[in-house]
Formats: structure tokens, sequence, C-alpha cells
């Protein structure tokens, strides 16, 4: 039987799609499935309006989810414009490389718990290192116009998906929206038998 | 600096900060008063029938009052994803309504104006327990028993039960005043809780506003 997918869309902007990350890349250890991370740009840079309440209500309630997941957050550095993207096109080379796990997880922690600014190379650099990528791969992806396209198809492919947030999950023709939904998504990966007997460590 | 750091900093260390909320319980309770849930939502919203049935239940074994505050108008302006928002509410609500053993009877969204009735009843009549009930009920019909349009006469027998005679006339300037309340409140969508000076999205964060009323001491009775 073939590997089924889950096509996993994150913004680097998103608190929610941080809080996301570590559930989310875990799944495979205890499911049968192949998890695709897609990078996508974020809603304020894609023209759509984020008014200043509901900005404000999604810091409020992330520090209360964070609490209850026991992740940190704060301090933060909002990484809209050239940090989201820079972030977007290293991730690109680090799902060429088999480190994407690393990566989203090193730098969306930087963003959202340690007040990295990934817009500079100090801050870029330090977020890549860490997840065991080497540095001059990383820069020459943030130059490279390839990357870009890619990010540009995934924020595409998640419009064609009928949706405009993140993070989303897809699986099986269906969609589940938010971190909060993961245990949606696990009942239905469930259902379709992909439970592994014994998680892979 | 100050956008990017300096500001979202500070509103997420106000957040954490609980005593004020914390004394104003303590002094509602000492002067014999309950707290409040003050509930903002949406008859044609599949996401309130979730937050409205599972509240109503969750806060019943607590000295809290839950204040229903039907609307009818809300979310962002000019939000291009809205009819998306409101169709995939439907396969949420679904998902949500099996965590808790129900099964949403709809497929369709529900247009406002075919329900706004309800609205209009509910926020003519003062707060009460019974008015929590009838409206976890006439979700229940609505949402998670019915289908296509939306006949009056179910809800009426409701209102009967629950409330005594024949429904009022709705009273649509109590629904506007609902409105305004909510945005002085800040959400901007439905269903939202407002629990003593913090808002919650409530059909997807009901533990969480358990755990709020928790810490300000009004906890469920054993």
């Amino acid at each position: 039987m073939s590997t089924q997918r889950v096509d996993y869309s994150f913004s680097f902007r998103s608190p929610y799609s941080y809080l996301s990350g570590p559930r989310a890349f875990a799944l495979p250890e205890r499911y049968d499935i192949e998890l695709a991370f897609h990078g996508v740009i974020p809603m304020a840079m894609r023209g759509q309006a984020v008014p200043q309440e509901k900005a404000l209500h999604t810091l409020r309630d992330v520090a209360r989810e964070a609490r209850r997941l026991g992740m940190p957050f704060g301090p933060v550095y909002d990484p809209l414009g050239a940090g989201a993207e820079r972030c977007l096109a290293v991730s690109e080379y680090a799902v060429d490389v088999g480190r994407e796990r690393d990566f989203v997880l090193s730098a969306s922690r930087g963003i959202w718990a340690e007040a990295i600014d990934v817009a500079k190379d100090r801050g870029l650099r330090t977020v890549c290192e860490r997840a065991g990528l080497e540095w001059a791969a990383c820069r020459a992806a943030v130059e490279d116009p390839a990357m870009k396209a890619r990010v540009d198809a995934n924020t595409a492919a998640l419009a064609n998906l009928g949706h405009w947030g993140v993070p989303v999950f897809a699986f099986a023709g269906e969609l589940f929206w938010g971190q909060d939904r993961i245990e949606d998504l696990e009942r239905a990966l469930t259902s379709a038998g992909l439970r592994r007997e014994q998680p892979t460590l | 600096m100050l956008k990017r750091r300096l500001l979202p900093g500070l509103v997420i260390a106000l957040s954490r900060v609980t005593w004020p909320a914390r004394l104003g319980a303590a002094a509602r309770r000492r002067t014999g008063r309950s707290g409040t849930v003050e509930l903002f939502f949406a008859f044609d919203d599949a996401a309130s029938a979730v937050a409205v049935i599972e509240l109503v239940a969750r806060l019943a074994s607590r000295d809290v009052q839950l204040l229903m505050k039907p609307v009818v108008r809300r979310g962002i302006p000019g939000d291009p994803a809205v009819d998306l928002k409101r169709r995939y509410a439907i396969t949420d609500a679904e998902r949500l309504g099996q965590r808790t053993g129900h099964s949403l009877s709809r497929r369709d969204p529900v247009d406002a104006a075919d329900c706004a009735f309800l609205a209009g009843w509910v926020a003519a009549a003062p707060p009460s327990q019974a008015l929590g009930q009838f409206c976890s009920e006439a979700m229940g019909e609505l949402w998670f028993s019915s289908d296509g349009a939306v006949n009056p006469k179910p809800f009426a027998a409701l209102w009967a039960q629950h409330l005594g005679g024949a429904p009022p006339a709705a009273d649509e300037e109590a629904v506007r005043a609902n409105e305004r309340l909510m945005a002085k409140r800040k959400p901007y969508d439905t269903p939202a809780a407002w629990v003593h000076g913090q808002w919650f999205y409530a059909h997807e964060r009901l533990a969480q506003i358990e755990t709020r009323l928790d810490e300000l001491g009004w906890t469920a009775a054993a």
C-alpha cells in the first residue's frame, strides 16, 4: 500500500502555524503518512486586510494556547515582509535536503519565542545553522527566483483548495484549518486505518 | 522595532495579567453577585450552535450567569472570504459536534434573514436560565435535527415549553444593541464569549473559558 499524503500549508507570520509545528511534524511518527510541507505567503502580503482587533486577539489567544500546549510564546519579532519571504525561500531549500522539520521549527520558534529578526542575515543564519543547514546554501536560496516561484505556487495551491488562512491540513479531499483541528485530522487518519501500531522513533 | 517587537510584547504581557480580574471577581462574590459570560452568537451560524449547546451545559454547575446575546450582523467588513468561511463553518461544526456526540443535520448555510426572528425573540426577553435552555434546544432543532427551510412552528413550541406562552414580538432594536455591545467588546465574529475582560471564540475555546472561570474563582460545583 502506498503511503498517503497530508499537505500542510504554513505561514511563518502566523503564530497559529508556529503552535501547530511540533504536533504536525510528529504526525508521521504515529500515522503511516507523508507530511508535505508548503510554506505560503502571509495573508497580509496577499492583499487581505487583517483588522487591528483580529491581530490583537490573535496575540492574546495564542498566548493562552501556548500556555495550554506548554510552548514558549514571546518575545516575538514580526517577520512581515522580508523576514517571511526569506524564511519561505530557505524552507523550500530545506525541503530539498530533507530538513524542513528542523528549519521550520527553528525559524518559527526564533520568530515567535525568541524575537529573532529573520529579515537580517545574522538572525536568519542563527535559525538556519541550528537546524543543521549550511548558511551559504541558505543565503543562495534566498536569492534564488526558483524558490520564490515555488512559494508562489504553494500560495496559489492554497487558494485553489478554497482556503484563506493557515495552518491548513489537506487529507483525502478534506481540509482541516487551525492548530486546534489537528485532533480532527487525527480522527480522520485513524478512520482511514493509518494509525501505526507502534510509533516510529 | 516598535510595531514588530515592543507592541506585540506589551500585548502578550498584558494578556497574562490576571490580578485585576481576580480582584473584581472576588469583589462580586463578596457582594453576592455571580459571574457572567456574555455569549454573542448567531442562529444562522453552525459554530454558534456548538457554542450555545456546550456552554449552556458546561456552565450549569457554576455560579455564572450565561447572558445570551444574539446578533445578526457581524464579521470583518469587506471580508473576501466570507462565503468560503460560512461554508467551511458547516464542515467544521460537523467535526466539533462529533467530538461531543452530535451529528449536524444541515449541509448548507442558513440565510441570516430566515432565522433572524429567533434573534429578535431572544433579544426581547430578560436573561434567565430558561432562556439559555431555549437557545440550546432551538440550536439543536435548527442545526442538529432539521434541514431545508426554517419553520418557526417548532421554535414557538420550544418557547412555550421553556418560557411559557407565545414568543414575544421580535425586538430588532435589541438585536442591534447586542451588535453594538459586541463591537464595543471587540469580537468581530461569532460565536464569541466575553468573560470578565477577555474574549474567546466560544465554539473552539470551551475548555479555556472554563479555565478562565476557574482562575476567577467560579469553579464548577462537585
